[in-house]
C-alpha cells in the first residue's frame, strides 16, 4: 500500500511539472536561443533592450504550403512531379510508432504539394494514405470522411483542394498536441519538413540568382526552430535520434556563406510600406547546394525507409 | 491511508483533465478574434500562415514565441486579447540573432497589428503582455486568465519598380 501511494504522489508530483510547462517549448533564456553558427552580426549600432529572461519561449514552424506557394509563384507553375513524393504504397511497411509519426508528417506534406500543385488524381491517394496512418497514430478524430467528401467535390477547384488539405494539417497536429502527444507531434513536424526540404530541392535546379534556390538555403532558420521544439520531447528516443539527425542537416546548412547587410532596421517606404531589411543574405554555391540536397536525401530515405 | 490514497488519485484526475482543459481552451482563438476589421474585405490575398498561435495567459504576463519571416513575402501580423478593458495588448518584436528591438505597439498608438516587407530571411521574437483586467467567465479557465491570439498572415510580395520585392 506504502508503495502505491508513493508512486501515486510521484504522479503527482510530475504531473504538476508537466502542466507548469505544458504550453510552450521550454524555458530557455535569451541567450540560450541565439543562433550559434558562425554568422558575425554588427550589432554596435543595434539598441538592446532585452526581453526578460525568465520569460517562457515556445518555437513556431511554418508549414511546408509556405514554400511551395513561394516556388511556384517565383520558379515554375507547371512542377507537377509525383516522382518527388513517398508512394502511397509504401504506407504498408510503417508498421512502429516513430515510422508512422514520421510519414504522417511526410504524407501530409505531400498531400499540401499536390494540392498546390494541382495534381488531383492524387491528392485522394494522399489523402486516404493520411487518413489510414493518422487513425494508427491516433489523430482520427481529426481526418474526418467529410473532408474526402469535400476533396472530391472540389477536384476542379485548387483553391479549396489547398484549404482542405492545410485544414487537415492544422487540424491533425493540434490535435497531437492537445492530446499530449508530443513525440508523435515532434516526429511528424520533422517528417513534414524533410519532405518539403527534398520536394524543393528535387523541383528546383541550381541557379546562382535564383530566389528558389535562396528560399532553400534559408530553410535553416525554420530547422533551428524544429530543433528546439523538438528537444522538448527528446526523452523520447525515436524523438532523440531524429534530433540527432537534423543536427547533421544543420552543420551542412551552415557551410553556407551569408553576406552581411548591415544593422537590422525597419523603414518606411513610399506608400507606408515598412520595409524590414539588414541582417544577412545566404549565398549558396553550386557545390553547396548539392551537399544539402544529399544531405536531405540520406535523412528522407532513412525515415521514408529506402 | 487508503483515503488518502484515493483523494489523491482523484486530485491526479482532476490536475489532468485541468491541463487537456487549458492547452485546448484557447485553441482557434486567434482564427476568430484577430481578424482586425477591414481585414477580411482586403484583396490583397493574404494567407493564414501555420506559426499563428493561441494561449492561455495570466494576466499582467509576458509570453514570448520565435517564428520564422522568409524573404520575398510580406506579413501582416496582428494580436488581439479577450479583455473587457479595450482588447489591448501591448506587443513587441526583436530580432532574435541580435536582439534588436524591430517593433515596440506602444510607441505606435497601441496598434494591435504591424504590417511589414521582410527584404531578407531572419528569425524573429515576438513578445506579448497582456495588460490586467477582468474576464468573462467560462469553463475550463481560471479566474484571472485570458486567450491571447497571435495572427500571422502572408503573401508573396508584389514585384514592382527596380526592386526584386
Amino acid at each position: 500500500m506504502k508503495k502505491i501511494f508513493i508512486t501515486t504522489l510521484s504522479i503527482a508530483a510530475i504531473s504538476g511539472t508537466c502542466i507548469l510547462t505544458s504550453c510552450g517549448g521550454g524555458n530557455k533564456t535569451d541567450a540560450d536561443n541565439m543562433v550559434s553558427d558562425s554568422t558575425k552580426v554588427d550589432t554596435a549600432t543595434a539598441v538592446k533592450p532585452s526581453a526578460t529572461s525568465s520569460t517562457e519561449m515556445t518555437y513556431q514552424i511554418p508549414s511546408p504550403k509556405e514554400m511551395f506557394v513561394f516556388i511556384k509563384q517565383v520558379a515554375s507553375k507547371n512542377n507537377k512531379r509525383t516522382d518527388v513524393l513517398n508512394s502511397p504504397d509504401n504506407a504498408k511497411n510503417y508498421a512502429d510508432a516513430k515510422s508512422q509519426a514520421l510519414n504522417f508528417g511526410i504524407y501530409s506534406c505531400d498531400l499540401t504539394y499536390c494540392s498546390i500543385f494541382e495534381i488531383g488524381t492524387d491528392v485522394l491517394k494522399y489523402f486516404k494514405t493520411v487518413k489510414q496512418l493518422g487513425d494508427a497514430i491516433g489523430v482520427s478524430s481529426s481526418i474526418n470522411p467529410s473532408m474526402l467528401k469535400s476533396l472530391e467535390k472540389n477536384m476542379g477547384n485548387p483553391d479549396s483542394l489547398v484549404e482542405i488539405a492545410d485544414n487537415l494539417y492544422f487540424s491533425s497536429f493540434e490535435t497531437m498536441q492537445n492530446s499530449q502527444q508530443g513525440a508523435t507531434l515532434a516526429l511528424s513536424v520533422a517528417g513534414g519538413y524533410i519532405e518539403g526540404l527534398s520536394i524543393a530541392c528535387g523541383l528546383v535546379k541550381y541557379d546562382k540568382k535564383s530566389q528558389a534556390v535562396e528560399r532553400i538555403a534559408d530553410e535553416k532558420y525554420t530547422l533551428d526552430n524544429i530543433i528546439d521544439f523538438m528537444k522538448k520531447y527528446e526523452s523520447d528516443a525515436g524523438v532523440k535520434e531524429t534530433i540527432a539527425k537534423l543536427e547533421d542537416l544543420r552543420t551542412t546548412f551552415n557551410q553556407v556563406t551569408e553576406k552581411q547587410e548591415g544593422a537590422v532596421t525597419v523603414k518606411e517606404e513610399k506608400g507606408g510600406v515598412k520595409v524590414l531589411g539588414g541582417g544577412s543574405e545566404s549565398q549558396i554555391t553550386e557545390a553547396q547546394y548539392k551537399a544539402l540536397s544529399d544531405k536531405v536525401a540520406s535523412i528522407r530515405n532513412s525515415f521514408i525507409g529506402k | 491511508m487508503k483515503r488518502i490514497f484515493f483523494a489523491l488519485v482523484i486530485c491526479l484526475g482532476l490536475t489532468i483533465n485541468h491541463a487537456i482543459a487549458q492547452a485546448s481552451v484557447c485553441g482557434d482563438f486567434h482564427k476568430k478574434a484577430c481578424y482586425m476589421e477591414g481585414t477580411r474585405k482586403d484583396k490583397r490575398e493574404f494567407m493564414y500562415n501555420a506559426q499563428s498561435k493561441s494561449g492561455l495567459f495570466a494576466q499582467g504576463s509576458t509570453s514570448k514565441m520565435r517564428c520564422v519571416v522568409y524573404k520575398g513575402n510580406d506579413y501582416r501580423i496582428s494580436v488581439c486579447c479577450e479583455t473587457i478593458i479595450g482588447d489591448k495588448v501591448n506587443f513587441k518584436i526583436y530580432d532574435a540573432r541580435t536582439n534588436e528591438l524591430l517593433f515596440d505597439n506602444t510607441k505606435n498608438d497601441n496598434t494591435q497589428q504591424f504590417e511589414f516587407q521582410a527584404s531578407s530571411t531572419r528569425q524573429l521574437i515576438i513578445e506579448a503582455t497582456v495588460p490586467a483586467g477582468d474576464v468573462k467567465e467560462e469553463k475550463g479557465k481560471a479566474e484571472n486568465a485570458a486567450c491571447v491570439g497571435l495572427l500571422i498572415e502572408n503573401k508573396v510580395s508584389d514585384r514592382v519598380g527596380f526592386s526584386q520585392y
